[in-house]
């Protein structure tokens, strides 16, 4: 190892792995992936699906997105929120929602809310819960409403209401004593506002604003941040300081801006020949 | 055969301008140059019955033999290529100890007889390649009783309740046309498969033969074993007999 | 034997910590199972179907990973429709056992899934097959399975008689199970149960309100605390207790 070879042996290089070792158990481990400490839900109602989601992201203690989106697109009439490492729910849902398109294509007809759970929890058991995805899978198809559950190691539930992330007990709470069977549109909006919040308030890797997603066989709604119970207000008091506050001695004015003068040379004509 | 190849002959990869394939049709005759093999699908039971020719006396006896077990209740008995036959019934063996694996069940006379077909069909296909030279009978008794089946050299195959191949074929078959094969014991067809594989060889032509024969049925117990020494020996005398008030 | 092993199964994966039972009788077989998943301490599904369809007369009844049980029984599921296809019959139930447990042997270091295939089919009539843990394939009369299925080996060996009908051995499947998520915590929840014969599949659901209590006898604790109360309510000067303010 005296000389460094052109020659490099093929195969995988580990020697950075002891160095890594040595720099984590120095106290420079390596950086943590965005994680969505997170509340999510779905709901049945009496003509769709309802799902909501908060809207905050964090990097261990900080929180790394006060407005982030969760409820991401997998085709019109099917959405998906997601709970658990931020990169892995957006990249998952992104893929499924190209297959679930091509899918449409290949068959001429509209895709099915179990193709993508099919899809989604079998890319998940692949990846044997490295693809850190938990996901409320909700949509309208030629069935009727379709609600699932899928945890990162890929299983699934079906359920009539579900709720996922760090903020799932808080809003199951809601859902165990105020979910009924066939609630109306508003009463479902309520109900899942509800969830939502009450995954803000009572759940640390919650917070800031509630989004919702109202999917009926012919129509989707997006509500982005249809409840914002954080919002900054006024401050009640400034901290700006009177002129003079701070007593001086003597002053010194300098003009720290630079003039310098630039003169072009001669630019040479393009050679036409 | 009427036409000749004249160059469409060369490969199994070619077809003819009237759409044979002409190395198949060869294979065929590789199969008409055979000692003749019966198969006799009966009420209980499957035999089979070989016309070994015996090409030089130095053979010891029951060499070469033409039929072979491909599971405890299936036989095969070929015409043709003595070492395709080897060949063919060794996949025969793979496909049917697989199916055993991942069915945890014996498998069906017909799957095994499926599979050999396109098995051989596949040597159809290809310049690279010769098809087999041989017509396969394969006998069973599976769960739904005995079965009975032919592979040709073009892979096809089809279920028989009387089969014959090799030289004797024509014969055998008027023979076997006489027969009440659905209402034979096993051990009655034993008897008339001797008789018609005696009847059958033609003496002027070649002086020695063989006569192999297997069973399966209910007094094997379902498992296809040679038939017993005693059985076979009263079985030839009787085919013996039965020549000499046939001619 | 089909103790969930804990640290066998992946950091935060999703558990049926369960109790499973298939017990065949004359005609058919009774399937039957809690409905219990859990997370951790956290009940991810108190209504889960472990009974999963594999073909029209074969169930199989999941214990241990919920996303590899699920995984196998869709696997197969698949291979059980191929190879209706390409045989033309339907599977025995021992085909499609044999299917689960290659599965479940070859993949067994990937794996945690103990799990019972029964069903109903023309060649063997109704058939139980356990596959434990690490694969293995074993005809039973009955079988338990899951965590829960530890408690009540010894009742089941007590009470299981053979040439029960239909009606004794859908009691016995309820109270096995009954006793089995009284006892361990992960199971608990409904019972659900599948009747399976060669005419249909016939599903059955107890609620959790209803589940069967026979072993639990008369409440002693309850009594006992009511009466004193009744007696203070007869006193009427007793005095409140003191609180600080």
């Amino acid at each position: 190892m005296a000389t460094v070879s052109v020659y490099s042996s093929p195969g995988f290089d580990f020697s950075n792995l002891t160095r890594n070792h040595f720099l984590a158990e120095k106290g420079l481990p390596l950086p943590k992936a965005t994680s969505t400490g997170t509340t999510i839900v779905g709901c049945v109602f009496e003509d769709g699906i309802i799902l909501g989601a908060d809207t905050r992201a964090t990097e261990g203690p900080i929180v790394a997105d006060k407005n982030c989106e969760k409820i991401h697109y997998i085709t019109e009439s099917i959405r998906c929120c997601g709970a658990g490492t931020a990169a892995d729910t957006e990249f998952v849902t992104n893929l499924i929602s190209s297959n679930m398109e091509m899918h449409a294509l290949t068959h001429g007809r509209k895709p099915r809310v179990v193709t993508a759970m099919t899809m989604l929890k079998q890319y998940l058991f692949q990846y044997q819960g490295h693809v850190g995805a938990a996901l409320v899978l909700g949509g309208v198809d030629s069935t009727g409403p379709n609600l699932f559950t899928i945890a990162p190691h890929g299983s699934t539930d079906k359920l009539p209401y579900v709720t996922m992330g760090s903020g799932s007990l808080a809003a199951m709470a809601v859902f165990e004593s105020n979910w009924r069977a066939n609630m109306s549109r508003a009463d479902a909006l309520q109900l899942v506002k509800d969830a939502i919040s009450a995954g803000i308030f009572n759940d640390l890797g919650s917070g800031s604003n509630v989004d919702a997603c109202i999917i009926t066989a012919n129509n989707t709604e997006m509500l982005r941040n249809v409840e914002m119970p954080n919002e900054r207000v006024q401050k009640e008091r400034t901290y700006l300081f009177p002129k003079g506050t701070t007593a001086w001695k003597k002053e010194d004015i300098r003009k720290l801006v630079l003039t310098e003068e630039v003169t072009p040379l001669a630019v040479e004509a393009m050679d036409t020949t | 055969m009427t036409s000749i190849g004249t160059g469409y002959d060369l490969s199994a990869s070619t077809y003819s301008p009237d759409g044979r394939i002409f190395q198949v049709e060869y294979a065929n005759k590789a199969v008409e140059n055979s000692g003749t093999a019966i198969g006799l699908r009966v009420k209980d039971g499957v035999v089979l019955a070989v016309e070994k020719l015996v090409h030089s006396k130095l053979l010891i006896p029951d060499a070469n033999r033409r039929i072979q077990t491909l599971d405890r209740h299936i036989g095969l008995a070929t015409a043709g290529l003595l070492a395709d036959g080897r060949q063919l019934a060794n996949r025969a063996r793979d496909e049917s100890s697989n199916f055993r694996d991942s069915f945890r069940s014996p498998a069906p006379v017909k799957y095994v007889a499926d599979r050999l077909g396109s098995f051989v069909q596949v040597y159809t296909l290809y310049s690279s390649v010769r098809p087999f030279g041989i017509s396969t009978i394969i006998g069973g008794v599976d769960q739904d009783g005995p079965a009975l089946f032919v592979i040709e050299p073009s892979g096809v195959f089809f279920g028989y309740h009387g089969a014959a191949v090799g030289k004797g074929r024509q014969l055998a078959k008027t023979e076997l046309e006489k027969l009440k094969l659905s209402e034979l014991s096993t051990r009655q067809a034993v008897l008339e498969a001797a008789r018609i594989i005696y009847l059958v060889h033609d003496d002027s032509k070649e002086k020695e033969f063989e006569l192999e024969m297997s069973w399966i049925g209910d007094e094997t117990n379902g498992l296809h074993v040679p038939v017993p020494k005693d059985l076979l020996a009263e079985a030839e005398q009787k085919a013996k007999a039965a020549l000499e008030d046939f001619e | 034997m089909d103790h969930i092993d804990m640290n066998r199964l992946k950091q935060g994966e999703i558990n049926l910590g369960t109790s499973i039972m298939a017990v065949q009788f004359e005609g058919g077989v009774v399937i039957g199972a809690d409905s219990r998943t859990t997370s951790g301490s956290y009940i991810a599904n108190r209504v889960t179907d472990k009974l999963t369809f594999l073909h029209d007369r074969i169930y199989c009844c999941r214990s241990g990973s919920a996303a590899d049980t699920q995984a196998i029984a869709d696997f197969g599921h698949y291979y059980l429709q191929m190879q209706t296809q390409t045989m033309g019959t339907p599977p025995t139930v021992l085909t499609a056992a044999a299917t689960m447990e290659k599965m479940c042997y070859q993949n067994k270091d990937q794996l945690s899934a103990g799990i019972i295939v029964a069903g109903w089919d023309k060649k063997n009539g109704a058939g139980v097959y356990n596959i434990p843990l690490g694969g293995g394939l074993f005809r039973q009369p009955w079988a338990i399975g899951g965590s829960g299925s530890t408690y009540v080996y010894g009742y089941c060996d007590a009470t299981y008689q053979e040439g029960w009908g239909k009606d004794e051995t859908v009691k016995f499947v309820k109270n096995t199970l009954a006793l089995a998520m009284s006892r361990d915590g992960s199971s608990g929840g409904c019972i659900r149960m599948c009747v399976i014969t060669e005419d249909n599949v016939e599903r059955m659901f107890i609620p959790g309100d209803e589940l069967p209590t026979f072993w639990e006898g008369r409440e002693v604790l309850g009594e006992a605390t009511k009466k004193p109360l009744a007696a203070i309510a007869a006193v009427s000067d007793v005095a409140p207790m003191a609180v600080e303010v």
